[in-house]
């Protein structure tokens, strides 16, 4: 049986090792600071096994050693922004819990892929690349799946059919500037092109690109974690099972697309070996345009990280 | 749960009600003519749900009055061509069992949708539209809903992919002249021009378009069944769960495309009432001419 641990036992983190031991393909380890918190969930998870069919093991645990051996580690690990928080205080005490988890990566799991979910992604990707040391595919990013999810959802909302026709692009850094594509969205293989006038369209990509601070307003003190968890846990299928699907996620590009040296979201071809190759799709000019506006975002947030972090 | 009845109980026909069962898309009645085939079939079914998890029930008759208040009814019974049977002849026979159910089936299931499977399915569906009596949008086949499975899984291969994230789309008649899309075939969203050169989009229409022949070559004396029975299975969960899924089928055309008087199959939302939308794609004038054309070997037959 394979190993998967998730570290970060909050509700994506938790969620995640639900999702994933409901896939009945890897035991899971779920590594929390808080001291009791992983442990119990690991717990009531396996109480739910004989309802829910699973037979894989779900432990938690405080020690790090214990995610030995794992195939896959996902970083969950980090805080949400609180309000009057300023960002940059923010993403210093996420660095520093992103870098302290692939660390430990690193020394326990060495041939483990790292798939990242802490925010602010594009930059969180990064520091897990630098800190463990490992090769580029194998680190990686989930975001392109969880924006896509949204996208879908709310295109066979507004169509009427069902959510499972529908296939969506989104590529960029994961937030304000994301870059859904209409063009490579569609119905049973139509593009919402030809199914949906162009306002609706449009009011449909502004919703995704606001998808994660819709849910945020409605649960005031929380965020998402049901689609982030769900996202993550299929690419740690593909992975897991070398299942080579095609599905955007956060890679690191040197020259795709023009860029250098960054984590944006691409459509990445997930295997075995984690982020295998990078399509690159044939992009219209107002959608490169849109891209460049979001690799833009990402490197501010670089140069952001560059001023208190030295990079190996 | 809706009640689906699937008349024709061989490989197809017990196959699409196993994948109803896995699906939990509804209880499933088999009906064959062939005495304790249907019931016996069944049975094996129902005895493998514990480990297989299904709570649908599955029966089996020999009587087609088992039918009584289906929903759904599946057509699958039907002869399949022999190598060196004329053409026209087998036609004919498939017609004839065709014919010999529309009275059972209008009487005893009169607000039935109609699930039509046996070759040449196009005709079949035109055929079986015209003399129920029923509104063409509660009678369809399974043609281009098995060409798209199989580009489908010709795309993955050709793209070393999972097929999880493959749609594929074909219209036009269930012959060699059937109609591929690739501007409509999609992975993860991004259309196959794309991502395979033109040689490869060619391995994979051809390949689409001998897909049968291939199975019947491997296999010497059978035909392909689970495929056609997963598509069964797929148009099935569609119309009992409601789902609005847009699948292609085979449905009498009535000025959509531009066609009259002939089932062809085209992109459909399927839901509750059968056929609730047909979804016209604006075809280039060369693929619309090829869709048209594709009708030729079935307006011969009918």
């Amino acid at each position: 049986m394979k190993k998967v641990s998730v570290i970060g036992a909050g509700h994506v983190g938790a969620k995640t090792t639900y999702y994933i031991a409901e896939k009945g393909i890897a035991n899971v380890v779920m590594v929390d600071i808080v001291e009791g918190m992983p442990q119990a969930k690991g717990l009531d998870f396996t109480h739910a096994a004989p309802l829910r069919n699973y037979g894989v093991t779900t432990v938690g645990t405080n020690d790090y050693k214990e995610i030995a051996g794992s195939d896959v580690v996902v970083i969950t690990a980090g805080i949400p922004r609180k309000p009057g928080m300023d960002r940059m205080d923010l993403l210093k005490i996420n660095t520093d819990i992103v870098k302290t988890a692939s660390r430990n990566v690193a020394e326990y799991a060495p041939n483990a892929t790292i798939i990242v979910v802490s925010n602010p992604l594009d930059i969180m990707c990064m520091v897990a690349l630098d800190a463990s040391g490992f090769a580029l595919k194998r680190v990686f990013g989930m975001a392109g799946i969880l924006d896509s999810t949204r996208f879908r959802y709310f295109v066979a909302e507004k169509l009427d059919v069902a959510v499972t026709d529908v296939q969506a692009m989104v590529l960029g850094g994961h937030g304000d500037t994301m870059v859904p594509l209409p063009r490579f969205t569609t119905v049973s293989g139509i593009p919402i092109t030809e199914l949906m006038s162009p306002d609706d369209i449009e009011a449909l990509t502004v919703r995704t690109r606001n998808g994660g601070a819709e849910i945020v307003k409605h649960l005031k003190t929380g965020s998402a974690y049901y689609a982030p968890a769900a996202s993550a846990a299929e690419m740690v299928e593909a992975v897991l099972t070398n299942e080579k699907r095609i599905a955007p996620a956060c890679a690191y590009l040197r020259g795709e697309y023009g860029y250098e040296a960054i984590y944006l979201g691409v459509p990445v071809l997930i295997g075995a070996n984690g982020a295998e190759k990078i399509v690159e799709l044939d992009l219209d000019e107002g959608e490169k345009a849109l891209l460049d506006n979001s690799a833009e975002a990402v490197k501010k947030g670089l140069a952001d990280l560059r001023s208190f972090y030295t990079m190996a | 749960m809706k009640k689906v009845s699937i008349i024709g109980s061989g490989n197809v026909g017990a196959n699409a009600a196993f994948f109803i069962a896995e699906m939990a898309a509804a209880h499933v009645t088999l009906i064959d003519i062939e005495e304790g085939r249907a019931a016996g079939k069944a049975l094996d079914m129902m005895e493998a749900a514990p480990i297989r998890r299904y709570r649908t029930k599955i029966d089996g008759s020999d009587n087609i009055d088992a039918i009584e208040g289906s929903d759904i009814v599946v057509i699958t019974a039907g002869l399949i061509r022999e190598p060196g049977k004329d053409r026209t002849e087998h036609f004919q026979e498939n017609r004839e069992i065709l014919l010999s159910m529309v009275e059972p089936i209008t009487k005893l299931a009169p607000a039935c949708k109609v699930i039509v499977a046996p070759e040449p399915v196009d005709a079949m569906v035109k055929i079986f539209t015209e003399e129920s009596g029923f509104d063409r949008k509660r009678v369809m086949g399974i043609g281009g809903v098995l060409d798209t499975t199989r580009m489908a899984g010709f795309i993955a291969e050709e793209l070393g992919i999972s097929a999880r994230d493959v749609n594929a789309m074909v219209i036009g008649s269930h012959t060699k002249k059937m109609v591929p899309l690739p501007f409509y075939s999609r992975v993860s969203g991004i259309n196959i021009t794309e991502l395979l050169d033109e040689g490869a989009i060619e391995r994979v229409i051809h390949n689409t378009r001998q897909a049968g022949n291939l199975i019947v070559d491997l296999a010497k004396r059978a035909n392909a069944y689970y495929a056609p029975a997963s598509a069964i299975a797929q148009v099935v969960e569609a119309i009992a769960i409601d789902t609005g899924k847009i699948l292609s089928v085979s449905v009498t055309l009535n000025g959509e495309y531009g066609m009259k008087g002939v089932a062809l199959s085209i992109p459909c939302k399927l839901g509750a009432d059968g056929v609730e939308k047909i979804v016209e794609l604006k075809l280039a004038e060369d693929t619309w001419k090829d869709f048209q054309a594709s009708a030729e070997p079935i307006r011969d037959l009918a």
